[in-house]
């Protein structure tokens, strides 16, 4: 089946015109899948690392969001073992007016604002709290022998 | 022996038998042999080895046939055919030749006298005592008791045989011994025989069987020696009676003193009577016309005789080692391409009688004898059909599946193979179009088809018959010389013999016949009806100078050319006088049938293409029919030459015409008291099945010439090709029983040989190409822009999804629920009223409450049956869909929000990305937060929300929730097109600018659907590129392109409509007034039953089919439309189909044409249910395979 020409577009515009920081491109073999990687946001534990993830496009994009998760590891309460993501625009708060784009970017916000009250890791979450200071080394721990 | 002499006549009917008595007396010569060469034509000089096989086998003599060969004796010449009729009037048990219909002349060469076919040894006994009677080397002779019951009687003909021989007769062996010997000029022959009895030797009850299969014979002075075995004799006895054979023996070896029972050993040279040749023809026309002829006769005695003549000479031609020289070019077709074994396996079928084995030996075919046989013989070739087994005729031929109609495919190929290299024939001055090299090449063919010139093409050997040469005979004592099997064997040499029928032929028996015309079945759009005028332009007066009236000489060929073999020799001379008997008024008008909405076509474009005053067509049908009489008469400037008519016109024509005809009080005056020149079917495949009304009334026309034009002259059934073949008069495969018991049997028994019979049928009269041919200098024949199709998967909106799946549901349960009852059957007709209604709303959703549907009533039962249903009904469901429009708005509410838009946006750019799709805006809708996008885009976000349980909000702004009823649509009407006056018009319905540009809001009109927009949004696109561009829109349903109209006219595009409630008079206003230039992009709306076929509208380019047929085919041609000779863009073709209904299965079953052809669903035809049922359930989902439904 052929691909929707908003996907064709939102593709042409992050290959020619990526948001600083972020790179995505489609797989050869399937056009609504990305390998996507994602620069740690200055002056966060994960600043320096360079994640790897991937997106895929459902059928019913964009009325659905996109699917996407971490490849690289990443200590992070609200990302999890798996590289699930919590964030909401990816599940209740979906709009169809947002974008590939719009998506990467909220995740790399994400990066430089965890959020340990409504976690997804809660091992990381409680260590969160409990002593962010070490938590925060532990992520740059991660970052640097993960996200090199 | 019987040398038949060469100047005898061949029969003198009234030449007795006595005669040869005295003759026989007389002489006995003994050099037989030698003189022989002189004098039989047969025997050729040069000696060939015939094989000699030991078998033993009775010898007879050659009864009636033997032809005496006199050279020397003035006894008695012409003996030979005496015989024959007496035999034939004796008894029905005749050989089929009837004497009276003997038309052997016209194939029998006229010195022809007989052939020498071989030899072989076998074994006799001595019924003699004591010496002198015969020694190695003596000549024999051998008898045969009354020559005149003689030919029928096999042992299975006895009763009739014994009663009518007198007793007397049986013996004939003694006194016969006579003259064989060409010296002595008296034959054996049957008349010999006659004489016998007043020799008066014999006793025997001349009734006995027994005595019927014996063959005695004696020596040159006409003492009997003795017998051939009983066992040989057999199959000799009946070829001797009958006159097919004549034996001449010598002795090879004997008992000095003969003993009665004593072993003789046997030679004898075997030779083909003139006889055998004669005519045996006839029978099937003569059925055809009594009107039996749909019955599959019983076997008469004639084809009963026929029957053991064809065994007999079968297994005579077995012993004496003949082997076909060429048996079925088929065969050796195939052979070439390495496919022999499929055809040796398919011949041995045809082969399962007759013992030759002739299907393993096919020699090198010899170069075309047909050109030395001469157009002459294209002529009737007499094939009678004794020995079919078909039953009569089922109905329930087969359809053919995918594999065999992909195998038809290639024999269309492998019959046409040859025609590249047709010359081409330029049509005469009058006709004003240019042709292209292949159509050129078909008015070769076609006028070669029509004029009788056979050489164009190369002929292959009529399937059932196999080729054969005579050998030449060896001389006395001349050096035994190996014949090379690939030797060019002189025609003359040559003759036929059908395993079949049992007939023997010297004349090249084709495929072709005398029927005039054929089939032009070039794939569509390749301008068959163009061509078919240029050969009313080429052959404008059929036969005036009527060529076959002067069979004269002055058409036989030199003999000189082949000096040698003169006797033998087919002479053209011999070529059939024109059956058809000319009426005073030479017919010369051509009358063309087609389909009624082609008519005006015809008539127009045969206008078009001739220059003024030569050719003029007149449209005959409809109420207002004038007497075609007075038309045909006409002259000068009002003569008409071509008549248009339709197929409904005919049928009640000949109607009328069968009621009346045989009253006293008729007076003719009915079409079918005209002969014409030609008769040309349209669209031929209207008449694919041989027992509709229509299909007869097109047999009984009377024409010269016949053609039939057809895309497709097999649709789905061999049978369909009967038809056509029936209606061309195309022996012997028009008759019925022949086409079943070689055609249609053998394919129901998954017989291979059917296909390739129907091959040779088509090779024969059947001209067929295809756009994708190429020419002998490979290039493509129809040069035809690229044709680009595109199939677009569309998604239902929501609420079309809802109505689909509560329909779909219903109709399956309820369908489920009927099969488990096992009632499926009964409710066959209301199971398809369910398809129709989901392929309805697959368009539309209004439709299914249409007015328009055809079955009104069960399609409501559908949708009120099943009040269980908790859910909404069906109809609630619509009610609500429709229902979006009638809803909550008021102007109030619209000019509050116009206030808003016009401030906010109104001269803004008119029109933006939208937030969802990121397209251009298509049915742009503002939200209530002034956020705007595509009415689909927000339509289904809405209900996606919906589906997920939470309320929608607006995509940007996250302002909710968000209702239907609160958006509103906004209109730019940019260019809205008055339909009537073609003007472009502003809001007021005053005259605006192009540029001009108002917007509206308005209530969302939700009474769209997906296909609609689709559709709509296509065009508009289109328009930006072309300004000017012509699109058909095809739907089955006429309901749908009344919902089309509409919208169409509220974009701005102008709409034509075609359909079957149209006269024939607002068809052609319709497809002229589509044809003009326009400056607007015009849009022709047509049923695609009304409109699918034959309408040449390449002034289009764009083509949109909106549902899927039952049929490919019939989308196929509804496409050809378009993409035909005369198209000089690219074709684009959008076919629009939604996911995950019953579209997509229907397509599948498309695909693999296993399925319900028209006639089951579409039709109606009750027939084959059945299977019907199996791919019902796969519509519905219910088969095993449907895991990938909802995939796409």
């Amino acid at each position: 089946m052929s691909l929707p020409k908003r996907i064709l577009k939102e593709t042409e515009r992050l290959l020619a015109d990526s948001p600083p920081g972020i790179t995505a491109a489609p797989k050869d073999d399937n056009l609504r899948h990305f390998d996507v990687t994602v620069a740690g946001p200055d002056s966060s534990p994960y600043q320096g690392g360079v994640f790897k993830l991937e997106l895929f496009l459902p059928e019913e994009y964009p009325m659905n969001p996109p699917k996407v998760r971490f490849l690289t590891k990443v200590y992070h309460p609200n990302i999890d073992k798996l590289g699930r993501i919590c964030l909401d625009i990816l599940k209740d708060k979906w709009s169809p007016a947002l974008q590939i784009r719009t998506v990467l970017l909220s995740i790399q916000a994400l990066l430089g604002a965890p959020n340990p009250d409504d976690p997804l890791a809660n091992d990381v979450a409680q260590h969160w709290k409990d002593d962010e200071k070490d938590a925060i080394a532990e992520a740059k721990r991660w970052t640097q022998q993960y996200a090199q | 022996m019987t040398v038949p002499s060469p100047t005898s006549r061949p029969r003198t009917p009234g030449s007795e038998p006595d005669l040869f008595f005295p003759s026989s007396d007389s002489e006995d010569d003994i050099q037989f042999d030698t003189s022989e060469p002189s004098s039989r034509p047969v025997t050729h000089p040069t000696s060939s080895s015939v094989p000699q096989h030991l078998s033993s086998f009775p010898s007879n003599r050659s009864n009636g046939n033997h032809h005496l060969p006199s050279s020397q004796d003035s006894d008695i010449v012409i003996v030979d055919d005496p015989p024959l009729f007496p035999s034939s009037a004796a008894g029905p048990s005749s050989l089929k030749r009837s004497s009276p219909a003997r038309s052997p002349s016209s194939r029998i060469p006229s010195h022809f006298v007989r052939g020498y076919l071989g030899e072989f040894v076998c074994e006799g006994w001595s019924l003699s005592k004591g010496k002198g009677y015969c020694s190695p080397g003596s000549k024999v002779i051998f008898e045969r008791p009354k020559p005149i019951k003689v030919g029928e009687d096999d042992s299975r003909a006895l009763a009739n045989n014994k009663e009518k021989v007198g007793p007397a007769r049986l013996v004939n062996g003694k006194v016969v011994h006579a003259k064989i010997k060409p010296a002595a000029s008296k034959q054996i022959t049957l008349g010999a025989m006659m004489k016998k009895p007043s020799m008066g030797t014999n006793k025997k009850g001349p009734t006995k069987p027994v005595v019927d299969q014996i063959i005695r014979f004696r020596n040159e002075r006409g003492f009997e020696i003795g017998r051939l075995s009983v066992t040989e004799a057999g199959f000799l006895v009946h070829l001797l009676d009958t006159g097919v054979i004549s034996l001449v023996g010598h002795v090879i070896d004997c008992p000095q003193i003969l003993a009665t029972g004593s072993t003789i050993l046997l030679n004898v040279k075997v030779y083909l009577d003139r006889a055998a040749f004669e005519s045996v023809e006839k029978e099937g026309r003569k059925e055809d016309g009594s009107g039996t002829f749909w019955q599959e006769q019983q076997e008469t005695v004639e084809e009963e005789a026929m029957r053991k003549r064809k065994d007999a000479l079968g297994l005579l031609f077995g012993r004496i080692g003949v082997k076909p020289l060429q048996s079925n070019a088929l065969l050796l077709a195939q052979k070439k391409n390495g496919s022999a074994v499929i055809n040796e396996d398919s011949l041995r079928h045809f082969d399962k009688k007759s013992g030759n084995d002739s299907s393993s030996q096919i020699k090198k075919r010899s170069p075309s004898p047909v050109k030395s046989v001469g157009s002459g013989s294209k002529g009737k070739t007499s094939v009678r059909n004794s020995d079919d087994e078909g039953e009569d005729s089922g109905d329930e031929a087969e359809k053919l599946n995918e594999e065999q109609l992909n195998e038809l495919d290639a024999i269309y190929a492998k019959a046409q193979q040859g025609d590249k290299r047709l010359e081409e024939t330029d049509p005469p001055a009058t006709f004003l179009y240019t042709l292209r090299p292949y159509q050129k090449q078909a008015l070769t063919w076609m006028n070669a088809r029509e004029t009788g010139d056979t050489s164009v093409r190369d002929q292959s050997l009529h399937p059932l018959w196999e080729e054969y040469a005579f050998r030449v005979e060896r001389l006395e004592g001349a050096p035994i010389e190996i014949e090379d099997d690939d030797a060019w064997i002189d025609p003359s040499r040559k003759f036929y013999w059908n395993p079949y029928s049992g007939e023997l032929s010297l004349t090249f028996p084709t495929s072709n016949t005398s029927s005039k015309g054929g089939i032009l079945a070039d794939a569509m759009g390749m301008g068959k009806t163009c061509m078919m005028a240029s050969l009313i332009h080429l052959n404008r007066e059929g036969d005036q100078p009527p060529e076959p009236t002067n069979p004269g000489p002055a058409e036989e060929e030199p003999a000189s050319k082949r000096p040698k073999f003169t006797q033998i020799t087919l002479s053209n001379q011999w070529r059939p006088i024109p059956t058809v008997t000319r009426p005073i008024h030479v017919p010369r008008a051509t009358l063309v049938v087609c389909p009624v909405s082609l008519a005006s076509q015809w008539h127009e474009e045969l206008g078009k293409m001739s220059e003024k005053g030569t050719i003029s067509s007149f449209m005959w049908y409809g109420n207002d029919r004038t007497d075609l009489d007075r038309l045909l008469l006409q002259e000068g400037k009002k003569r008409v030459d071509v008549i248009v008519t339709s197929y409904g016109t005919l049928a009640s024509e000949f109607q009328k015409w069968r009621k009346i005809k045989d009253k006293p009080s008729y007076e003719g005056g009915s079409i079918y008291d005209h002969e014409f020149l030609r008769i040309v079917l349209d669209e031929a495949h209207n008449i694919k099945n041989r027992t509709a009304l229509v299909s007869k009334a097109c047999y009984e026309l009377k024409g010269q010439r016949r053609w039939a034009l057809t895309g497709t002259p097999i649709v789905n059934r061999l049978d369909d090709l009967y038809s056509l073949l029936h209606f061309l008069r195309l022996e012997p495969w028009g008759h019925y029983s022949f086409f079943r018991s070689f055609v249609t049997v053998p394919f129901l028994n998954q017989d291979p040989k059917a296909l390739n019979v129907v091959q040779y049928i088509l090779e024969s009269c059947l001209l067929r190409r295809e756009k994708t041919m190429r020419d002998k200098d490979g290039r493509l024949i129809v040069d035809l822009p690229p044709k680009h199709v595109d199939l677009q998967i569309l998604d239902f909106s929501r609420p079309e999804r809802q109505i689909y799946k509560h329909l779909e549901d219903r109709a399956r349960r309820r369908f489920i629920q009927l099969d488990a009852e096992g009632r499926a059957m009964s409710n066959y007709t209301s199971i398809l009223a369910m398809l129709m209604k989901l392929r309805q709303c697959v368009d539309h959703p209004l439709l299914v409450l249409g007015k328009n549907s055809d079955n009104e009533e069960t399609g409501d039962k559908l949708l009120d049956a099943d009040s269980g249903d908790p859910a909404s009904s069906v109809k609630e469901l619509i009610a609500m869909y429709a229902g979006g429009l009638k809803g909550n708005d008021s102007n109030d509410a619209n000019s509050e929000y116009a206030l808003q838009v016009l401030k906010d946006i109104g001269e803004a750019e008119e029109t933006s990305e939208c937030m969802i799709c990121s397209n251009e805006i298509f049915d742009e809708v503002l939200l209530p937060c002034y956020h705007r996008g595509c009415q689909d885009c927000v339509v289904n976000w809405i209900g996606s929300c919906e589906d997920q349980g939470k309320s929608a909000t607006c995509p940007m702004c996250d302002k909710g929730p968000l209702v239907m009823s609160d958006l509103r649509s906004v209109q730019r009407r940019r260019k809205r097109i008055n339909p009537i006056t073609g003007a472009y018009v502003g809001d007021d319905g005053l005259p605006a600018s192009q540029g001009d540009t108002a917007i509206t809001l308005g209530k969302v009109d939700l009474v769209s659907s997906t296909k609609l927009r689709a559709l709509a949004r296509k065009l508009g696109e289109m328009r930006v590129v072309d300004q000017e561009f012509k699109a058909l829109v095809f739907s089955q349903f006429t309901s749908f392109l009344d919902l089309i109209e509409p919208t169409l006219t509220r974009e701005g595009i102008k709409w034509l409509r075609f359909d079957g409630s149209m006269s024939q008079a607002q068809r052609a206003t319709t497809i002229e007034e589509f044809g003009k230039k326009s400056k607007e992009p015009v849009v022709l709306l047509i049923s695609l039953k009304a409109g699918g076929v034959g309408l040449n509208l390449t002034m289009a380019n764009h083509v949109f089919m909106m549902d899927t047929w039952w049929n490919e085919a019939i989308e196929q041609q509804a496409i050809d439309r378009v993409h035909r000779l005369g198209q000089n863009k690219e074709v684009y073709v959008t076919r629009y189909i939604i996911k995950g209904t019953v579209e997509k299965r229907i397509m599948k079953i498309q695909r693999s044409k296993t399925a319900l052809v028209n006639a089951s669903l579409a039709g109606g035809a009750q027939k084959d249910k059945q299977t019907s049922l199996a791919d019902i359930k796969k519509i519905f989902g219910l088969d095993e395979d449907n895991s990938d439904d909802e995939v796409f």
